[in-house]
């Protein structure tokens, strides 16, 4: 095909929109290792951003939107793994970026429940795609089968090399299969995406702790790799008088007993300690279990509860109570049981270094409240005693996930396996075989519609009280239907799509100022550079002598297309930027 | 900079406006606003179930404050957005205010809790100007009420209710007089002397369900009494208004929190009547404190330890409130000999 | 039933659809029966982002003023609406927008400046706007919207009103215009929480008849097709423009003809011309036009041309502000000009006889042989009302010209002196009714003539026109004349007399004794009703809208008597709160 015909039939497919575009908008791909373009992306499309895994977001919003709901979950899978399981308990770093949620463009974008409409909604006939790569006969052993163990056992395995994960508990998932209460999680559901990772070939030994069922120097002769995945399982001590109690339990414990279908006695009145997740799901587990009274008692204040407004708000309507700035000083017994627990008043107070604010006990501030149990959720620490050193990978010893980051949440447990596979992979075959490109590509439109912007978010549907206390596992999030989805999944910006001046061609006539919805289109007069070669902020003006270009802030900027529609020069252009990787 | 310091105080009620009194009596030159979100000037909130009554009128309700003077007064005007680093007010409507200190006065508002929120549509509220002149006029129409929660202003309101002779049944919750909760005793005192008032009272239920047909609204309580009502009306106790300092940096629980000098946190902003949760040296806690005198007092006491005072608040005023013969401590967690006081 | 009385002011900046809005106000108002008066203001300068104002009194009685002070205030524009504000009540309503799509600088949001006591709802106007329609241009119409929400108007021919306005454009204009409206309509009733008393509710007024919402300068062209206008000839100048627009329309349809001629001076010799002619000719023009043509104006005297010139007042000297309303040309309307020159001046008090004035002005300028002036002014000419279809004029009004008879032509005198003055009139080219027309003093036959005796005969013959005209003027309008006595007596003319005769009714109700009077006619002036009204007040007050009370210096010579004045120069029309307020003190 002569360049000229290419060129006729692509214009002929713009004309067909009623707009005739210039030729600068025909297709043109380009990649880009620009260190400004990843500036750009990760400044302007803030979701992704602040992934750990770096999902593209706004690209599977956009195939939710299409209806496309299989090609959305496998964009999420490539760089998330388990897009069901995440849809339902993701720690959401990304929303709480999203633009959408900034002030005066409304709530963010309920990018986690899209997450999860991928999974329910995706066809039957849906098929997994992996890219898998020759087998290198190298073989890695992997301990732990949590998010991170999971996340690297993926990975190396696509790249071909054997994988083995050793999992020292009767069921594979970790912190998922047994910190994670049901009703947040469906374990078929779970089961299901790890079965997904199995397919590739990865052998699961559960039952099997290191140490006691092999040796960790064993593993260290046997394999040409090692990751340590184990997470973050030994509980911070719950170091008061009378702690060591009956009835008084901690949280991750009391977790995996309830996950374990054990019954755990919390009695009428629950006690609950902790600020973080797993104190809000033993608290809603202690209701399940028939308590009358729960409160989650913190030490801090409201805000610094490190939970997301969904869980504070489920865990006030099935009625927990919050009480705030005490800690536990002491447990009350009567004949080595628990009938109460002291506390004491705490206060804020700021430290310097690093600049934080911590609570401070206040002295003879004591009182007690009556109780039948006490749930201390204070947080894990990694359990150091399978290895020697810090693994560094320098000896085949690697490590992901909460072991090396200290207990956070899923996704970033998850990016990590990636992140060392990548490493374990490097190490194995002694080069670098995938790296991450800007992927630009010429857009036509804005894709969106102005009205979309107005769109409320759309409610999470969840079971009412009487249902969840009759069965304790049955989950209360029950998704959004196809129609919800659709809803939703119209509120993105899309943020991928870069919209641009021509400086060249404008002609300052300020006519997309003048239509700008928000504070998103400026007269700048410079644009700095940041130490790292990066775009930094632009420099406004009204100065018109300074006036260097009339530029649109991609990070104000919400994609309404209102410049592109007015401009008399036809010089905005419309460019979708991705984040992918590509072999070196 | 601006050449003279600007004082911004949140808030025209009683705190609010003794604090702007205050500032403006010690510092002549400087600039001082009073931001409120309600659009009107200072009236006495507690005089707004008599002008439902119609015993009073709207001029009544007008405070005639004459110790603010050079001050401006925004009114309508609500602050959603605080940044201390910057001395920065960011107003509902897209204004900027520089302020060089800050008096959080904002009040409180009627609470709704996350397990109302079923029915939460159908509750009216009647704790603000704004909430009276709007249903004013249903309530004089309305014959059947059900009051749901019953704190200060529920019983106030109540009492109103019933000298229109009006139908009520209410349903008291212990929980309504939050952070105060009701003991089963005091609970079963207050329900017996209500009963002189030939009204019905309902006890230990809880709300199930309210629904709207033809203009009437059906409740029904988890115990199955089911009442077909006019207007249901929810007193549930009052939260602060505070959501514009979330994220601020300033410390917050509940209200602000603030020492006994009525400082937050960060240096140059205040706080002070029922939004704020003060540090009570004597009991070692937190308290947030009710009744018009304490409004006042801190008021001033805000402002004066804003230009440099140390003073540490003390309560004032009635020490108790008596609800239906049960009296209950507004300083409840001061211990005084109740046949001294009585 | 409740009584509505208010006013309603939008402020915005010229292209926000500002004068728009109020349009389609008034013209809902005056469908659903009520009385209303509009008075849109714009930016001095053409070009620009200008302040506008659209002014809309409501009422569901008789109103003569377009009240001072607004009720509500639709700020579209923050800056200007800031300005604005002082012209609100100060328990008045200020509907503003609460999501900009640019945050403002401390003191530049006009809710920053809504005094204690006001009222003030922030609706996110804009960002409604762009919600129903993609963009900003539908502010207006939620800001309309919200207005209905508020005050319980209904909504569906509310909307209809808007579709009517509209109907001419695309399906998507009047669908956007629509949407906005509903859309700030459903957001306020959803979120604000009303706390003023304004009320439309169960207000129902008996189904109007059909009216014609119009503005004097529409008027004045309405009626001069109606009176058989067959020649115009003028130059542009605000606020007189919109005559001569129409009529560009309009007039050759009727069989006449527009000359746009290249300065006022042309403009009106070709009126006269035409006059001489036989055809009913006029210009319109407003004060500085008016200057250039007085020299000419002596002609149509002297020649005994009939002439009729539209003068729509503004404030002056020279060019001035072209869009602020004065009454300082009564000077020289009446006075002005060359020698002892006789002419007619009208100034009609209200939007209705701006009709009855300009049938009038056409009807005395054939018969009398003259210059007829009608004084306007900016507030006239663009002050909407809405007013009973006005009856077509008889027919003798249409053909008054005194034609010479069979007698005359034996010895034709075109300027024969008559008791009444009135000479009768040939058309050139007439057999038999040859004559000389001259702008020298002539004789009888129009030959020039210079005679003591003839200069002093036809001067008289000129000012004997003087003795019946009044008798075809409608005479002076004077309220409570039943009454013996008055402690105060109101004089004005013009557009000032509505706001006079509001302000007599409210000073009756407060219990002072007063009265008003007005005459249509200032030349000549009904000197002996005023006198009888003056003999009966006990002081006399003459409100009027310039710095040296013109028309207090003529009416003080006619009663050689003290009189108060009351006189605004601020460019907005008399209101008539400030009468009251005046009558209060003395």
């Amino acid at each position: 095909m002569k360049k000229n015909d290419l060129y006729s039939k692509e214009e002929t497919f713009f004309q067909s929109k009623n707009k005739i575009y210039s030729a600068q908008s025909v297709k043109q791909i380009v990649y880009s290792t620009d260190i400004r373009d990843f500036g750009q992306v990760a400044k302007s499309i803030p979701c992704q951003d602040a992934c750990p895994a770096k999902t593209n977001i706004p690209g599977y919003i956009r195939a939710v939107f299409e209806k496309r709901y299989g090609r959305a979950y496998e964009l999420n899978r490539s760089a998330n793994i388990l897009p069901g399981v995440l849809g339902r308990i993701c720690a959401r770093p990304c929303e709480s970026s999203c633009r959408h949620g900034e002030t005066d463009n409304g709530q963010s974008v309920g990018i986690c429940h899209l997450k999860r409409s991928c999974a329910d909604l995706k066809p039957s006939s849906h098929r997994i795609i992996e890219g898998l790569y020759t087998p290198t006969e190298k073989k890695v052993a992997v301990i732990g089968s949590g998010p991170a163990g999971l996340a690297a056992a993926h990975d190396l395995s696509i790249l071909g090399h054997k994988v083995v994960i050793f999992e020292g508990m009767d069921k594979p998932g970790g912190m998922l299969m047994y910190g994670i209460p049901e009703f947040r999680l469906p374990r078929d559901l779970l089961m299901l995406e790890i079965q997904n990772i199995l397919r590739l070939g990865i052998q699961l030994k559960t039952n099997t702790a290191i140490g006691s069922d092999i040796s960790f120097a064993q593993l260290k002769k046997e394999y040409d790799a090692v990751v340590v995945a184990t997470g973050c399982v030994s509980p911070r001590k719950f170091d008061i008088p009378g702690g060591n109690l009956e009835n008084v339990y901690n949280g991750l414990d009391f977790m995996k007993a309830v996950n374990e279908g054990e019954n755990p006695f919390v009695g009428d009145k629950v006690i609950v300690i902790g600020a973080g997740f797993t104190a809000v799901d033993c608290a809603r587990s202690a209701i399940r279990l028939g308590a009358l009274d729960v409160s989650i008692n913190i030490r801090k204040t409201i805000e610094y509860m490190r939970i997301d407004e969904t869980e504070k708000y489920e865990a006030q309507f099935e009625g927990i109570k919050t009480y705030s700035l005490i800690q536990p000083s002491r447990i009350i017994e009567d004949n080595n049981k628990v009938t109460g627990i002291e506390f004491q008043r705490t206060r804020m107070e700021k430290i310097d270094k690093p600049p934080y604010r911590v609570s401070i006990p206040i002295e003879n501030s004591q009182f007690s409240v009556p109780t039948d149990s006490v749930i201390a959720a204070l947080g894990q620490s990694p359990d150091m005693s399978i290895i020697s050193k810090k693994p560094d990978g320098m000896d085949g010893v690697f490590a992901a996930g909460d072991f090396v980051t200290g207990s956070s949440d899923v996704i970033s447990a998850i990016a990590g396996g990636r992140k060392c596979a990548g490493k374990i992979d490097e190490y194995l075959v002694g080069k670098k075989r995938k790296r991450t490109v800007v992927r630009l590509e010429n857009h036509a439109t804005t894709d969106r519609q102005r009205s979309y912007d107005f769109i409320g978010k759309v409610v999470m549907n969840t079971i009412d009280m009487e249902k969840r206390l009759s069965k304790s596992t049955r989950e209360v999030e029950t998704g959004y239907n196809e129609d919800q989805t659709h809803e939703e999944a119209k509120r993105c910006y899309l943020c991928n799509l870069k919209y641009e001046i021509d400086p060249l061609v404008c002609i300052y006539c300020s006519a997309c100022i003048d239509v700008a919805p928000k504070d998103c289109i400026k007269m700048i007069g410079n644009i700095p550079v940041n130490p790292d070669g990066t775009y930094g902020i632009y420099e406004e003006t009204d100065d018109w002598n300074q006036v260097l270009s009339i530029a649109i802030d991609n990070a104000e900027c919400i994609r309404c297309g209102q410049c592109l529609a007015v401009c008399p020069m036809d010089c905005i252009s419309v460019t979708k930027t991705e984040l992918i990787e590509i072999d070196t | 900079m601006p050449e003279n310091d600007h004082y911004v105080i949140i808030g025209n009620g009683p705190a609010g406006n003794h604090a702007a009194a205050t500032l403006r009596q010690k510092d002549k030159d400087a600039k001082i606003t009073i931001i409120s979100d309600e659009c009107v000037p200072y009236y006495y909130k507690p005089r707004l179930t008599d002008f439902i009554a119609g015993e009073i009128a709207k001029e009544d309700l007008m405070v005639n404050f004459q110790d603010v003077k050079d001050i401006r007064i925004r009114c309508g005007q609500a602050v959603k957005r605080i940044d201390p680093d910057s001395k920065l007010l960011f107003l509902q409507h897209m204004e900027k205010i520089e302020f060089s200190k800050l008096i959080i006065a904002s009040g409180s508002r009627a609470r709704v809790l996350p397990t109302m929120s079923g029915y939460a549509d159908h509750l009216k509220f009647v704790t603000s100007y704004t909430d009276v002149m709007e249903y004013k006029e249903e309530i004089r129409k309305a014959e059947n009420f059900f009051i749901f929660g019953g704190d200060l202003v529920g019983f106030k309101f109540f009492k109103m209710l019933n000298s229109m002779d009006k139908t009520v049944t209410i349903m008291i919750d212990p929980d309504a007089f939050w952070p105060y909760r009701l003991t089963r005793d005091m609970l079963e005192q207050i329900s017996e002397n209500l009963l002189k008032f030939n009204t019905e009272i309902i006890v230990k239920d809880e709300v199930l369900s309210i629904d709207r047909q033809n203009g009437s609204y059906r409740v029904k309580t988890r115990k199955g009494i089911e009442k077909n009502v006019d207007m249901v009306l929810s007193f549930n106790g009052l939260n602060p208004n505070i959501e514009f300092a979330k994220g601020s940096g300033i410390d917050i629980d509940y209200g602000i929190l603030v020492d006994e000098y009525l400082k937050t946190n960060v240096d140059g902003i205040y706080a002070c009547g029922s939004c704020a949760q003060i540090y009570n040296q004597a009991i070692k806690s937190y308290t947030t404190s009710i009744g018009w005198p304490n409004a006042v007092v801190q008021g001033e006491v805000a402002a004066l330890n804003l230009l440099g005072d140390h003073k540490i608040i003390e309560s004032v005023g009635q020490k108790y409130f008596d609800l239906e013969g049960v009296k209950i401590k507004t300083t409840w967690w001061e211990d005084i000999n109740e046949d001294n006081d009585a | 039933m409740k009584d509505i009385n208010i006013v309603i002011e939008i402020c915005g900046s010229a292209g926000e659809g500002t004068i728009s809005a109020g349009e389609i106000t008034s013209r809902f108002m005056s469908s659903q029966g009520f009385e209303i008066m509009s008075f849109d203001s714009y930016p001095a300068e053409i070009r620009g982002f200008g302040k506008c104002v659209a002014h809309t009194r409501i009422s569901s009685r008789q109103i003569y003023s377009p009240g001072k002070l607004a009720d509500v205030l639709i700020a579209l524009n923050d800056k200007h609406a800031i300005s604005q504000l002082s012209t609100l009540k100060e328990n008045g309503i200020l509907i503003y927008d609460s999501q900009p799509a640019r945050p403002h600088k401390e003191d530049e949001s006009v809710a920053g400046w809504a005094k204690p006591g006001m009222i003030s709802y922030g609706i996110p106007l804009n960002m409604l706007a762009h919600k129903a329609s993609g963009n900003a241009r539908g502010m207006n119409m939620v800001a309309l919207g919200a207005l209905a929400a508020l005050f319980y108007v209904d909504k569906s021919p509310f909307t209809d009103s808007i579709k009517t306005r509209y109907a001419k454009k695309k399906q998507i204009v009047i669908d956007s215009n629509v949407n906005s409206f509903l859309e700030g309509y459903n957001w306020t009733k959803e979120n604000i929480k009303k706390i003023d008393p304004h009320s439309f509710k169960d207000i129902t007024l008996p189904k109007p008849k059909e009216k014609l919402i119009i503005n004097g300068n529409q008027l004045v062209a309405r009626a001069a097709l109606d009176a058989d206008l067959s020649f115009y000839a003028g130059y542009p100048i605000t606020p007189a423009t919109k005559i001569m627009e129409i009529l560009s329309r309009e007039l050759p349809k009727h069989g006449g003809v527009l000359l746009q001629t290249e300065d006022e001076i042309s403009a009106i010799g070709a009126v006269i011309g035409a006059g001489f002619g036989g055809k009913r000719a006029m210009t319109a023009t407003s004060g500085p036009g008016f200057a250039l043509m007085t020299e000419f104006t002596g002609l149509s005297v002297m020649a005994e041309v009939p002439a009729v010139i539209i003068n729509s007042q503004r404030a002056g000297p020279s060019t001035g502000i072209p869009t602020k309303t004065e009454q300082s040309d009564f000077n020289s309307a009446v006075l002005g000009g060359t020698g002892d020159c006789p002419r007619i001046v009208l100034a009609p008090a209200d939007t209705k006889s701006c009709y009855e004035a300009t049938v009038l002005a056409l009807y005395l300028a054939e018969k009398y042989q003259t210059l007829v002036v009608v004084l306007l002014d900016f507030f006239l000419s663009n002050s909407i009302r809405n007013i009973n279809i006005p009856e077509k004029p008889s027919s003798e009004y249409l053909d008054a010209n005194i034609a010479p008879d069979k007698n005359d032509f034996k010895d034709y005198q075109r300027y024969k002196i008559t008791k009444n003055g009135i000479s009768p009139r040939a058309i050139p080219g007439t057999p038999g009714g040859m004559f000389f027309s001259t702008g020298l003093e002539h004789d009888a036959y129009g030959r020039p003539n210079y005679s003591e005796a003839g200069h002093t005969a036809m001067t008289q013959k000129r000012f004997a026109k003087f003795n019946t005209v009044l008798t075809e003027a409608p005479a002076p309008e004077i309220s409570a004349n039943d009454r013996d006595e008055f402690d105060i007596g109101v004089i004005s003319w013009g557009s000032s007399a509505g706001a006079a005769h509001e302000a007599v009714m409210s000073a009756q109700k407060e219990g002072i004794n007063a009265s008003s009077f007005s005459s249509m006619m200032l030349s000549p002036f009904p000197e002996k009703a005023l006198i009888d009204f003056s003999d009966k007040c006990k002081k006399i007050l003459i409100p009027e809208l310039n710095f040296s009370g013109q028309f207090a210096g003529f009416a003080t010579r006619i009663l050689k008597r003290s009189v108060e004045r009351l006189n605004f120069i601020t460019g907005r029309p008399m209101a008539s709160e400030d009468i009251l307020q005046k009558m209060r003190e003395m």
